[in-house]
């Protein structure tokens, strides 16, 4: 009896959803809705480890208390991620919130399977950081709202410092590098670890450079990788490489690069802040060793360049409760939930005004200086392709280190980017 | 003298069966009482679900790969007919070409090291008394069972270039200049642990099945054999290679689809690498096809994959219906 | 004249290359089940750890404290159990067919199910996918159930034929002779001398089934309708791939069939001396 109750009020909401959407565009629909949105589910796909458990609870408290609408969260693996969202939004059932990484955004807002969020940012989203919205917008219009970004610092080992006599972190690229020279010549430790295809540090040293992976030939992208700049980044980054004895083949993930420096006798590794984490678990005593600083750039005033890793929140164009997920977007991204995921997570919100919530947490506090000088990868959709495994710019970086000139080896995966940029969508 | 001898998990057993002349008899009566539509009605749910479930997803995949398949078509359910593009784009691109060459190699190289090493294990098993076999068996059940991910990670592991076992012992074994090699970094090694992982996994099944078919020959063959003065090798050669020869066959032939269809040994190992030097024909279709999303790129490639292992397997096919002309 | 000379030699050899060839094959297993017990400290060393003497239970206990646990085991059970059954009793039928009677066609039909062994079913994911959801058939264990059988049928029915073939037909018909119609004959003659031939193909159906991956994890996207695969493949997470719970998971993602293999093998080597009895 009751499920059938229950069955007959979710399509009556169903209906009129749809005929909202039919009507106007929406606007204020939220209000009308209210009472409609009863006996829905609403279904959110976030990714692992985005959405940690207090907030959630609460979020999903207000978020039924406000609505009458069920929340229902579903964590998502990263494992075959990109097909399963592609067949996902494919469906008839399509989860309505989606859970997106801000590089693969523009590659999603291509295919038409996400909503045109444009009323959600004129509504909620006038102070969104800009460099963060960037990746949201797909020629011209906004199909994800900015969620939560993160960028790496270097994690560092303050008793090998210490024992190599070093008082203060680094200021700028150059002191950090005599501290490495110190360490190496004052220590047995090794000085950083840092694998060959540490690719997302490398591409904030050629944001830092000012560098594009990409450039526009005629009406199609191509390689870019030639340019002295981009050569230039892969100097810095081949200079801090000597340093390290890891594989110059093999990325940060094998082994993980937290789990070498939890030995003890690894001086700093550049990673994202919760891989300590990573560390403190597979040993406890390197707790109160580690330090955080923020990565040095060339001069005191401007920190390196980094790669803004984060994601964004999108609707799927076949869900059925577009009122309702944007419902959610306005309530998920509200100074209050917004500024507690932040906090909970050690993660940089979407706008600069939530920044004061990272007080007192040294990672983020490590991190933040960068986050304004942070960039993406080149935000068009066939970017995406060229990150697939096999990553021919991870085979750029490998190749330099292994002793070609950054022109030669830039040749060498050219055709590579450009016949993945070049396959059409 | 008895038929049961071959109990060989054999598709090719016929070999074993003509030598031994089944009386006339039973032939015609076995033709009379299976009345015409009796096998039919046998084979119809396997035939039904063969159409079904294989057929109907193959003839789907043939559609797809005349069409430009992406995120975007798939999404908004689009369909985009572009003729033989994805053909004409695989069979033209050098690096296909490059990849079948090397797919055909790898597959060679591991079926024979397979094959031999199975075989002789298979015969050791024969050979050893009860407790060591069981032991042996043991091992063989654990490396069989253990999940390909699961293998494929620990592989990963014994040849890191840090922390791996293999490295370790080498360089206390006194190789020094081991201690810090990369088996990722080239070609060559990099398929050596590739290879080493599928053989190491393989060699169970041809090893246990050889096994079970050498207790089923029957001991009255060898006893006529020493008793014409056959030595070791004189014995195998005369009696357990002619009566295991047609299972051989069979095993050779599920060996070769089986490595040359591996997957997630290679892809998990190193991706392929490096420089895309260890791709074979799947991991290929897979990169190209669902790993970029170009799902009728992909669909193109696999069709032709199974060309090809059509190919690789027709001399063994035509054997097979052969001899099954000549039987019953 | 020869026996004696070579007593001693001849006897060690073999054992003494079992126990290393022993060695060489349960090492990695070793090591997995080894890892799956170390403290997170010890798995990445640079003098690896070969006995673990600190033994923790943490990784064991993720493993299994992950969402949803039984209920996978529970799909995994049911699809995997399922789809060996249908396939061993459709693959029987065919089999006899196949191996005992002449037909026309019957090389046709042969040859089916041998170019359906190469049926490239990683690539295919993406066709069954269309047609699945086409059908409204998502999120359901039956697709599963029919898709892993028909990845298996083919060899099912060929390994099953050589067995069926090697059953002497004198067995057969003397039972028909005795007055049993033919179907009795199968059920009471033939199908007890299958045993290993049904071990070899339920052991291959088994495995195959169980380690299925890319087809569930696009089919069935609600986790209530997955399989053990996914969460095996789910301790590579964002946070760092936890080798620890993987090895953990993978250990216990092999005991069933290590215990499917103990049974079988019990059954198959009673199944080969009553062969070889009744032959």
């Amino acid at each position: 009896m009751k499920r059938k109750l229950i069955a007959a009020v979710g399509v009556a909401g169903m209906l009129m959803s749809v005929a909202a959407c039919g009507g106007d565009d929406g606007d204020g629909g939220g209000k009308a809705g209210a009472d409609g949105f009863k006996g829905q589910t609403l279904t959110v796909w976030a990714m692992d480890g985005s959405t940690p458990p207090g907030w959630t609870k609460d979020l999903t408290k207000a978020f039924e208390k406000k609505t009458g609408a069920k929340l229902k969260f579903e964590t998502q693996k990263w494992d075959g991620i990109q097909q399963k969202i592609t067949t996902a939004l494919s469906e008839s059932t399509p989860p309505d919130v989606i859970e997106v990484g801000n590089t693969q955004t523009p590659a999603y807002a291509a295919t038409g399977g996400l909503a045109d969020l444009s009323d959600l940012k004129s509504g909620i989203g006038a102070d969104w950081s800009e460099n963060l919205n960037e990746s949201a917008v797909y020629e011209g219009k906004q199909y994800a709202a900015p969620w939560y970004f993160a960028n790496r610092v270097v994690i560092y080992n303050k008793k090998v410092w210490a024992d190599a006599g070093i008082e203060a972190p680094p200021k700028t690229r150059d002191e950090f590098f005599d501290a490495l020279e110190t360490i190496d010549k004052k220590t047995d430790a090794e000085p950083i670890y840092l694998p060959g295809q540490n690719w997302y540090f490398f591409d904030g040293l050629t944001i830092g450079q000012g560098a594009d992976l990409v450039k526009k030939e005629g009406d199609k992208y191509v390689s870019n990788l030639a340019d002295p700049k981009v050569a230039a980044a892969m100097e810095i980054y081949k200079k801090y490489q000597s340093y390290s004895k890891a594989p110059k083949d093999k990325d940060e993930a094998t082994p993980q690069q937290a789990e070498v420096f939890a030995k003890g006798n690894v001086g700093a590794f550049v990673g994202m802040g919760w891989e300590a984490d990573t560390a403190v678990a597979a040993n406890k005593k390197i707790e109160k060793d580690i330090g955080y600083f923020t990565i040095p750039g060339e001069t005191a005033d401007k920190p390196e360049g980094v790669f803004l890793g984060g994601s964004n929140l999108a609707v799927a164009a076949g869900s059925k409760k577009q009122e309702l997920a944007k419902e959610f977007l306005k309530m998920a991204l509200s100074d209050k939930f917004e500024g507690a995921l932040a906090k909970e997570n050690g993660v940089i919100p979407n706008k600069e005004s939530l920044n004061t919530v990272l007080a007192g947490n040294a990672v983020a506090e490590a991190a933040a200086p960068a986050a304004a000088q942070g960039g993406t990868t080149p935000l068009i959709p066939a970017w995406a392709a060229v990150e697939n495994t096999p990553n021919p710019i991870k085979t750029y970086m490998t190749a330099v280190l292994k002793g070609k000139s950054p022109a030669e080896a830039a040749k060498q995966v050219e055709a590579e980017i450009n016949k993945r940029l070049a396959q059409s969508s | 003298m008895s038929v049961q001898t071959e109990r060989a998990d054999t598709a090719a057993a016929p070999g074993v069966r003509e030598s031994e002349a089944s009386p006339p008899g039973p032939k015609a009566r076995t033709q009379r009482r299976g009345g015409a539509p009796a096998p039919y009605l046998l084979l119809l749910p396997a035939l039904l679900a063969t159409v079904v479930l294989l057929g109907w997803p193959l003839i789907k995949n043939g559609m797809l790969s005349f069409q430009n398949l992406n995120p975007r078509q798939l999404i908004l359910h689009l369909t985009e007919w572009n003729g033989f593009d994805n053909y004409t784009e695989v069979v033209g691109s050098s690096d296909f070409w490059k990849v079948v060459q090397r797919t055909v190699v790898f597959t060679a190289v591991n079926v024979v090291l397979i094959m031999v090493l199975g075989t002789l294990v298979g015969l050791l098993l024969a050979r050893l008394g009860k407790r060591m076999r069981l032991l042996l068996m043991l091992g063989l059940v654990l490396a069989w069972a253990m999940p390909v991910i699961a293998a494929t990670t620990v592989y990963q592991w014994l040849f890191a270039q840090r922390f791996g076992v293999v490295n370790w012992l080498l360089a206390k074994a006194g190789w020094e200049s081991m201690a810090d090699y990369n088996w990722f970094g080239t070609q060559l090694s990099t398929f050596s642990v590739i290879v080493l992982l599928i053989v190491w996994q393989s060699i169970p099944f041809v090893a246990i099945n050889l096994y079970a078919a050498t207790t089923t020959i029957p001991k009255e063959l060898y006893e006529a054999a020493s008793i014409d003065g056959a030595g070791v090798w004189k014995s195998f050669t005369s009696v357990t290679f002619p009566f295991l020869k047609p299972f051989l066959w069979a095993t050779t032939f599920l060996e070769v689809i089986w490595v040359f269809k591996a997957f997630p040994q290679i892809f998990a190992m190193n991706a392929g690498g490096p420089d895309r030097l260890t791709e074979t024909l799947p991991i290929y279709a897979f990169v190209e096809g669902p790993g970029n999303q170009h799902y009728g790129m992909g669909a193109a490639i696999s069709f032709l994959t199974i060309l090809i292992l059509l190919g690789l397997t027709a001399y063994y096919l035509r054997t097979v219906l052969k001899q099954e002309e000549d039987e019953l | 004249m020869k026996r004696p000379v070579s007593s001693t030699a001849s006897r060690l050899w073999p054992n003494v290359t079992a126990a290393v060839l022993f060695v060489v094959f349960a090492f990695p297993v070793y090591w997995m089940f080894a890892t799956s017990l170390k403290p997170t400290g010890d798995i990445i060393a640079d003098d690896p750890v070969f006995l673990p003497t600190d033994i923790t239970f943490d990784h064991f206990e993720r493993a299994v404290g992950a969402d949803h646990f039984w209920t996978l085991v529970g799909n995994s059970l049911t699809v995997t159990v399922l789809s060996v059954v249908f396939s061993l009793i459709i693959a029987l039928l065919a089999s006899f067919a196949l191996a005992r009677m002449r037909f026309k066609g019957r090389r046709g039909f042969i040859l089916t199910f041998m170019i359906a062994q190469m049926a490239p079913w990683e690539v295919m994911v993406i066709a069954i996918y269309m047609i699945v959801r086409d059908a409204d058939l998502l999120n359901s264990l039956v697709p599963l159930t029919v898709f892993y059988m028909i990845m298996v049928l083919p060899f099912t029915i060929l390994t099953l034929r050589g067995y069926v073939a090697a059953v002497p037909k004198e067995l057969e018909e003397s039972a028909m002779v005795d007055g049993c119609t033919r179907t009795q004959a199968f059920v009471k003659v033939i199908f007890p001398l299958l045993a290993p031939g049904l071990m070899a193909t339920s052991l291959f159906g088994f495995i195959t089934a169980w380690n299925e991956f890319p087809l569930v994890l696009i089919l069935n996207k609600g986790i209530e309708k997955q399989t053990l695969p996914l969460w095996l493949s789910s301790f590579q997470t964002t946070f760092g791939d936890d080798w620890g719970a993987t090895m953990a998971a993978a250990s216990l993602f092999a005991v069933p069939i290590l215990v499917l293999f103990v049974f079988l093998q019990r059954k198959a080597v009673s199944g080969l001396t009553s062969g070889a009895v009744k032959g």
